[in-house]
């Protein structure tokens, strides 16, 4: 077949390949929009800010590997134990009864610990159902792309980026209800 | 009885079919001044922002689906789930001009996430509607429908990828540019794609 004649049919296709859209589609998709649409997205933002810069992806990548070997060598990576300590405060406050908000409550705090350390972290605290022991309170990007997430009774679970999805989905499907 | 159904049906899908044409000029009157505006108030974190956009490109991202051959419930489930990911991934929105394929790129993410969790699923075919011709001969019609009809299956057995660039440019009709960005790859890889998408169709259409 002649290349002119496959794009004619090419173009008439795209025309007849249709079919309507469940016009209930576009409410549903309305009702899921977050209330704070941006998210902490620190890390990205600076891949961004140097992307635009007009330097390739491998530079840019190259400027943040060195700019954190710098920042881990001036504060001495004091803080590489912070997880550890944090996880056993947590543990505390669970001996002495205190479950529930001061789960959130300390999540937050670790949040914050992160947040305030340049990690990539993002807090669903303001808008989930304490009462619902596995809704994702925070979650942070790890180096390896995948996820470590914090559930309201105060677990965490390391997850790949599906089933982060697959978390986040459930709980807006459930806040949609 | 039923040719009444049938005719009824044909008659939605004819409906659809001008809804569509208008949209698709309404689409290409959205100016790109509106769109910087819509992409600014986005990154603001607007609500209505948001909505808009939800507006605008539901029907477009349910279609594409469709045409990656996903059947229609998974199709409106991985739209859905492509909007949340655009939500959560709204600071890298960069500008207006980017924004067709920024948006293209997270739903064919979504897809490809979605095949390779389901590889033994089989691809769903959309059909195609019939539109009256008054000007064709029946036979001249029968067998260009029956061409047209052998074409969107050489599409839905192409390769993922070559489906995909087949997909982007001439059933969503994105510029090569767009396209390019929307299947995260430079133009002239995906110009070389085209083209060899473009070849196994020349052979597989008689």
């Amino acid at each position: 077949m002649k290349e002119e004649k496959l794009q004619e049919l090419l173009n008439e296709l795209s025309q007849r390949v249709t079919e309507p859209v469940n016009p209930d589609l576009c409410e549903h998709i309305k009702q899921q929009i977050p209330h704070r649409l941006a998210r902490h997205k620190i890390g990205w933002d600076t891949v961004n800010i140097i992307i635009d810069l007009r330097m390739s992806k491998s530079v840019a990548a190259a400027a943040i590997i060195i700019t954190m070997i710098l920042l881990v060598n001036l504060f001495g990576g004091r803080d590489s134990t912070g997880g550890n300590l944090f996880q056993d405060g947590m543990l505390l406050i669970k001996y002495w009864g205190g479950a529930g908000k001061s789960d959130i409550s300390s999540s937050r705090t670790k949040y914050e610990h992160l947040l305030h350390r340049g990690e990539e972290v993002t807090w669903y605290g303001d808008s989930i159902d304490p009462e619902d022991s596995n809704a994702v309170l925070m979650q942070h990007k790890l180096a390896d792309g995948s996820y470590v997430v914090m559930f309201a009774d105060g677990h965490e679970k390391e997850v790949s980026s599906e089933e982060l999805i697959k978390l986040l989905t459930r709980i807006l499907l459930k806040k949609a209800k | 009885m039923l040719k009444k159904i049938n005719l009824a049906e044909q008659q939605a899908d004819l409906m659809h079919l001008n809804t569509e044409k208008r949209n698709l000029g309404r689409r290409k009157d959205y100016s790109d001044q509106r769109r910087d505006s819509l992409v600014a108030r986005l990154r603001a974190s607007d609500h209505t922002a948001a909505a808009e956009l939800v507006d605008i490109y539901y029907e477009q991202i349910y279609l594409f689906m469709r045409r990656l051959g996903h059947d229609r419930q998974i199709s409106e489930d991985l739209t859905q789930e492509s909007f949340l990911n655009a939500w959560h991934h709204i600071g890298q929105l960069r500008d207006g001009k980017a924004l067709n394929g920024w948006l293209y790129r997270i739903a064919g993410n979504v897809s490809k996430l979605y095949w390779r969790k389901h590889k033994n699923k089989e691809v769903a075919g959309i059909e195609i509607i019939d539109m009256p011709d008054n000007k064709d001969q029946e036979c001249d019609k029968v067998g260009h429908f029956e061409q047209l009809e052998q074409l969107k299956n050489a599409v839905a057995q192409l390769p993922s990828k070559l489906r995909q660039t087949i997909v982007l440019h001439y059933m969503q009709e994105l510029s090569i540019a767009e396209a390019a960005e929307a299947a995260d790859i430079r133009e002239g890889t995906f110009k070389s794609r085209l083209n060899r998408a473009l070849k196994a169709l020349r052979k597989s259409v008689i």
